[in-house]
């Protein structure tokens, strides 16, 4: 038998708590630390005290079919429980959990889980026609918000409180007497920032809960649900610290939250034993994991959805390491000023040292005037607007994240188990030198070398397991096609939506493959289809882009309309041009290319009659896209037999959209398609005084839209416009200066002013011929010969051609 | 009643001021008439243990004068910073009340304030007479304060010319003032301060030279965050200054108050206050002092020739001279406003109809 036991209330983040906690364990020196954690997940506390792991980590425990349903319990360094299970590890002494396990919390959810979906069928059962595909387990839980199971594991706030007792905070209660208004600031004064390590503050602080309790009692009675698994948790662990008192000969430290001090002190094994008749059953040990995540700092904040957060997690950190080294304990605000001045400086102010020592000493008033026994941080943060902010709380704002929160993530040791996708992930970070990191950080890949090409095959295969730890930023190809811009930032849940791809596989790449293959079998339009089908091919999944080829194959031999034809051809050209230059069977992707642009060119003379804007618009973008790729393709029999008489019958066709039988002018021009004597004429016609100004208005558009600065270039379509604008009524005039200016503004300044020159000066730069002169004729033969060699490589050139 | 129109602060509250000297045991600064702690119990409002009810001065965030208090304790000068009529003034003057018990102390700066306003003036006649000396030099509020140790109020500091700002850059860092022409030094006593008010709306007037405001702790005193708060601080003022100007106050001013801020919040925010409808803002700030003047002017109005209602018409005129400061632009803001929100409100149709008449 245990010859005694102590009962160490802490708060679950709390700096001033863990070096107190601390102080005391080496006083007690205990043979067996137990602390308020759930008690199957023991055998990880070995791997929580490793050298190796960096706090924040968290245990995870998840359900092995059921990733999504899962627990967290986060720890940072300075939280009492973590340090409490290093300090055990350093001295020898044995340490467990004592909190219900985790097996019957999980099973619970999962009974909860199962009963909603249950709900859900049979009402989809009543719908026949609902959705008939079911819907991805995964989606149930929205990955954004917060795991119920943070709050399932920590409901009760941060000591473990009921939150409200009968509309009030005990807490609170305790602070109202001390003079306080809030029990966040008394709790932080006199627990938190207190850095005295006297160890008899835990039997105050254990007798003041316990007075708190018993007046909270008949609120306690009262049972609600929360109430009752607090009571549950601790007879729970009340039965444990019995069973561990029962094996233990020396002394034994319970750390656990400050509320529960009290209430475990007390001997009540038989209404224990009934209360814990209670619990439902546990999931068996090979339904579920238990495994250690690295965790952020911005997600131990309270703002992050955590209910047991703390406030400011960098100024928790900051009091600890504080109350870690030797100097006075003033330094704590002169330090976080320091800080404070330097990033103020890294945005661009200059913060004085003198303004630094204001802030000091205006903190130091601050804390007086409101009866603190030292600066805490309410004070130095109005110091700081006061002083270095210039009063300007928005300047604070700016800061405050980046200081409040940090970017710390944890690392957990590598002999951790891992669930074999984090596994794989760390492997490849580890191997192509990509750490996470929590705060956005910018990379720049090149595709030519290997090692970008891989990055960026693994950041791809994670987009397509929702764990956008890298966005694209540009996807657009201005940059080349080589090149690609990502940025980069690691959430702490991105762990577990990787662990939820389970079900598709054990390893990125294989779990990509198959969920991209599920997505692509509940695609039906053929642009999406072919989007896919070239992520798979930058994602270098050929089983995945083979299965889309297949699939899009069939769609495309039922898709009849024109813009979703139109809209398909860019990618697929892309892919085309991407599969020439990877190994892989892109099969008779060619030939069906070319018959979804016949399709569509077929189709699109009737597709561009009578739309409005919005429709026209986007028939605009598909004809500009589809146009471009079919000239990337360089398929001159479709583009000559059908996609140019396509163009032209839309111009001529009365009823085609005005705005796309201008853009089809316009493309024909661009691609010399449409004799400049014809498109002359055309504008004439188009433009003239008998066709209403709404419709020439919108025709002009059309064809400027893309191209202003051919008026530049070209005298003859220059003169057709400014005719066509000296011929509008002043009313019309105004009535379309928007439409002007619209298509003006796409000129730069510059081009402006050219333009403005020519059409004042008509004379002066138009006529500059160019002439030939005969003699030099030969020369430039002899040159333009050297020169084909030279760029050719040829290492004797300038012999050959000496004469 | 003495005829006095506006007594200052200290003689006003000196009941207050005197029930809280009489029981403050708290530690002071040197030569502060009340502990800090009393110095805020008297501009936030409270009660002492004798009874004695001590008015709300100020009603907002605590934070922000715990920190003017708390600057002006550590020695360094305070700039209070807020849009026009978010009682700016008012704070310093009665923080200078509470503090010293003299408020008087007041150097109002302009463009044509000079250093002779700011250090020392000359009495030409003795100059002539003595030459350089002390009885020949006229002291300034500013060197008053520094020779009393007691508090100096600035107003609108950057009306005043940057030069003319600088003059204090070495009474702040050093405090003391040269006096070159007698090879004197004036040191100022402990106690002394500075309470300077600017205006961050036009602050492009005579920006504050970054020497200077570094020697400032600045609080920036915000509008009222809601509704409530501001109908608090009006009805409260407008009680006030009924009492003292003798004007009757109807038991439906405060029903009237919730209507005026109501309006004031929505134009000067541009929005309705549930969000459902844009709308555009006039140019006038329509601050929390407008309103006050508003409700007194319709209170006169109401007196003086309404029968003591006070009714749409006794306001309406008011509001449209706070309203209305350019006659084009904001007329139409206001127009836009009586017919796209106010006209749908049933309990606005008062003063829908009569502001509509004016217009």
């Amino acid at each position: 038998m245990a010859s005694s036991i102590h009962y160490l209330g802490i708060r679950h983040h709390g700096p001033g708590s863990a070096k107190r906690l601390l102080a005391a364990l080496q006083q007690l020196r205990p043979q067996l630390v137990l602390i308020e954690g759930p008690a199957d997940c023991s055998a990880l506390l070995p791997l929580l005290a490793n050298r190796a792991t960096v706090p924040p980590v968290a245990l995870l425990a998840y359900v092995t079919e059921r990733p999504d349903i899962c627990l967290y319990y986060p720890f940072a360094e300075y939280s009492p429980e973590y340090q409490a299970c290093r300090w055990a590890h350093s001295q020898g002494a044995q340490c467990s959990f004592i909190d219900l396990p985790v097996a019957q919390q999980l099973a619970t959810q999962l009974a909860a889980a199962k009963a909603v979906e249950a709900a859900q069928a049979s009402a989809d059962a009543e719908v026949p026609d609902g959705p008939s595909e079911p819907s991805e387990p995964s989606e149930t839980d929205e990955p954004d918000t917060p795991p119920d199971a943070l709050s399932a594991a920590d409901e009760d706030a941060e000591l473990g409180a009921p939150e409200l007792w009968q509309g009030r905070d005990p807490i609170g209660q305790l602070a109202k007497l001390a003079g306080y208004e809030d029990g966040e600031d008394w709790w932080n004064d006199w627990i938190e920032q207190n850095q005295d390590d006297d160890e008899a503050l835990f039997a105050t602080l254990a007798d003041a809960m316990g007075e708190l309790r018993a007046a909270a009692e008949f609120a306690i009675e009262q049972e609600s649900p929360s109430q009752q698994r607090n009571l549950l948790r601790e007879a729970y662990m009340r039965s444990a610290i019995h069973e561990a008192a029962k094996q233990c000969e020396g002394a034994i430290a319970v750390v656990c939250g400050a509320w529960h001090a009290q209430a475990l002190n007390t001997q009540s094994a038989k209404a224990d034993r009934e209360r814990l008749k209670t619990l439902g059953d546990k999931l068996p040990a090979s339904k579920f994991k238990t495994t250690l995540v690295p965790w952020t700092s911005p997600r131990l904040a309270f703002g992050s959805g955590y209910a047991a957060g703390v406030a400011a997690p960098m100024w928790y950190q900051h009091l600890w390491q504080c109350g870690q080294s030797p100097k006075p304990s003033s330094d704590v605000a002169v330090r976080w000023l320091v800080q404070v001045a330097e990033q103020l400086r890294q945005l661009g102010h200059l913060p004085s040292t003198a303004s630094v020592i204001e802030a000091t000493r205006l903190s130091q008033t601050l804390a007086a005037l409101r009866n603190r026994p030292a600066a805490c941080f309410d004070d130095l943060r109005d110091a700081i607007i006061a002083c270095l902010c210039h009063g300007e709380a928005a300047l604070w704002q700016q800061i405050e994240n980046r200081l409040l929160l940090g970017n710390q993530v944890g690392q957990i040791p590598p002999e951790a188990p891992l669930a074999p996708l984090l596994e794989d992930l760390q492997n490849q970070q580890k191997r192509l030198k990509l750490k996470p990191e929590a705060l956005p950080k910018e990379q720049q890949l090149d595709l030519r070398s290997s090692a970008g090409l891989d990055k960026s095959t693994l950041l791809h295969r994670l987009l397509i397991l929702e764990v956008p730890w890298g966005r694209l930023s540009d996807s657009g190809s201005s940059r080349g096609t080589f090149r690609e811009r990502w940025l980069l930032q690691w959430e702490p849940e991105f762990s577990v939506r990787l662990v939820e791809n389970l079900v598709y596989g054990s390893t990125i790449a294989q779990a990509a493959s198959q969920k991209l293959k599920q997505s692509l079998l509940q695609e039906f339009e053929l642009p999406k289809l072919a989007e896919q089908i070239h992520l798979a091919l930058t994602a270098q999944l050929p089983q995945a882009a083979e299965f889309g080829l297949v699939k899009l194959e069939q769609r495309a031999a039922q898709a009849c309309d024109c813009l979703e034809l139109l809209q398909s051809l860019p990618e697929l050209v892309d892919i085309l041009r991407y599969g020439t230059a990877r190994e892989i069977s892109i099969g008779h992707l060619d030939e069906l290319v070319q018959r979804l642009a016949i399709q569509g060119s077929l189709a699109l003379p009737y597709a561009s009659r009578d739309l409005d804007d919005e429709q026209a618009s986007r028939v605009a973008q598909a004809l500009n896209g589809a146009q471009q790729a079919l000239l990337l393709l360089q398929e001159t029999s479709t583009l000559n037999d059908y996609w140019w008489p396509a163009l032209t019958q839309m111009i001529h066709a009365a009823n085609t959209t005005r705005s796309l039988a201008g853009l089809a002018a316009c493309l024909l021009y661009q691609q010399q398609q449409l004799a400049t004597e014809h498109l002359a004429l055309l504008l004439q016609r188009l433009l003239s005084p008998g066709v209403p100004v709404a419709q020439a208005a919108k025709f002009f558009e059309g064809f400027f839209a893309t191209s202003a600065a051919r008026l530049l270039y070209d005298p003859m379509l220059l003169e057709a416009v400014s005719n066509w604008l000296d011929s509008l009524e002043a009313d019309a005039f105004v009535e379309y200066l928007p439409l002007f200016r619209r298509v003006f503004a796409a000129l730069d300044a510059m081009e402006r002013k050219r333009l403005l020159d020519k059409i004042l000066r008509p004379g002066a730069a138009l006529n500059k011929q160019v002439s030939v002169t005969a003699e030099s004729l030969e020369l430039w033969q002899n040159h333009l010969g050297g020169l084909t060699q030279l760029i050719a490589g040829a290492a004797d050139w300038a012999t050959t051609h000496e004469h | 009643m003495n005829d006095i129109l506006r007594q200052p602060a200290e003689v006003k509250f000196a009941a207050e001021l005197a029930a809280l000297q009489a029981e403050d045991s708290g530690a002071k600064p040197v030569n502060w008439a009340l502990s800090p702690k009393a110095v805020m119990t008297y501009l936030l409002g409270g009660s002492t243990a004798a009874g004695v009810k001590i008015s709300p001065k100020y009603v907002g965030n605590r934070r922000l004068i715990e920190t003017a208090v708390a600057t002006l304790a550590t020695d360094r000068a305070l700039l209070l910073l807020g849009v026009p009529g978010t009682a700016k003034s008012w704070v310093s003057e009665h923080l200078a009340a509470a503090i010293c018990g003299n408020s008087q102390q007041v150097i109002q700066c302009t463009s044509g304030t000079d250093e002779n306003q700011i250090r020392y003036g000359w009495n030409y006649a003795q100059l002539l007479a003595k030459g350089p000396s002390r009885e020949a030099l006229v002291p300034t509020p500013l060197m008053r304060a520094m020779e009393t140790g007691t508090l100096c109020r600035l107003e609108e500091l950057t009306r005043m010319g940057s030069d003319v700002q600088d003059t204090l850059i070495t009474i702040l860092s050093e405090k003391m003032l040269p006096i070159p022409e007698l090879n004197q030094i004036v040191q100022a006593k402990q106690g002394f301060n500075l309470i300077a008010t600017a205006n961050n709306r036009d602050k492009g007037v005579n920006d504050l030279s970054s020497a200077l405001k570094r020697r400032f702790n600045v609080v920036v005193l915000p509008m009222p965050t809601d509704l409530e708060e501001e109908v608090g601080i009006i009805s409260q003022r407008v009680q006030e200054m009924g009492a003292a100007l003798r004007l009757q106050v109807p038991s439906n001013t405060q029903a009237e108050i919730a209507k005026l801020v109501t309006i004031f919040r929505e134009l000067r925010g541009g929005e309705t206050l549930d969000g459902k409808v844009t709308l555009k803002t006039p140019s006038g700030s329509l601050s929390t002092a407008e309103a006050i003047s508003v409700m007194v002017g319709g209170l006169s109005q109401a007196t003086w020739f309404g029968a003591g209602q006070l009714d749409a018409d006794a306001l309406s005129p008011s509001i449209l001279g706070a309203v209305v400061k350019d006659p084009v632009q904001d007329r139409a803001v206001l127009e836009e406003y009586l017919e796209t929100v106010l006209k749908k409100r049933a309990d606005y149709a008062g003063l829908y109809r009569s502001l509509h008449e004016l217009l």
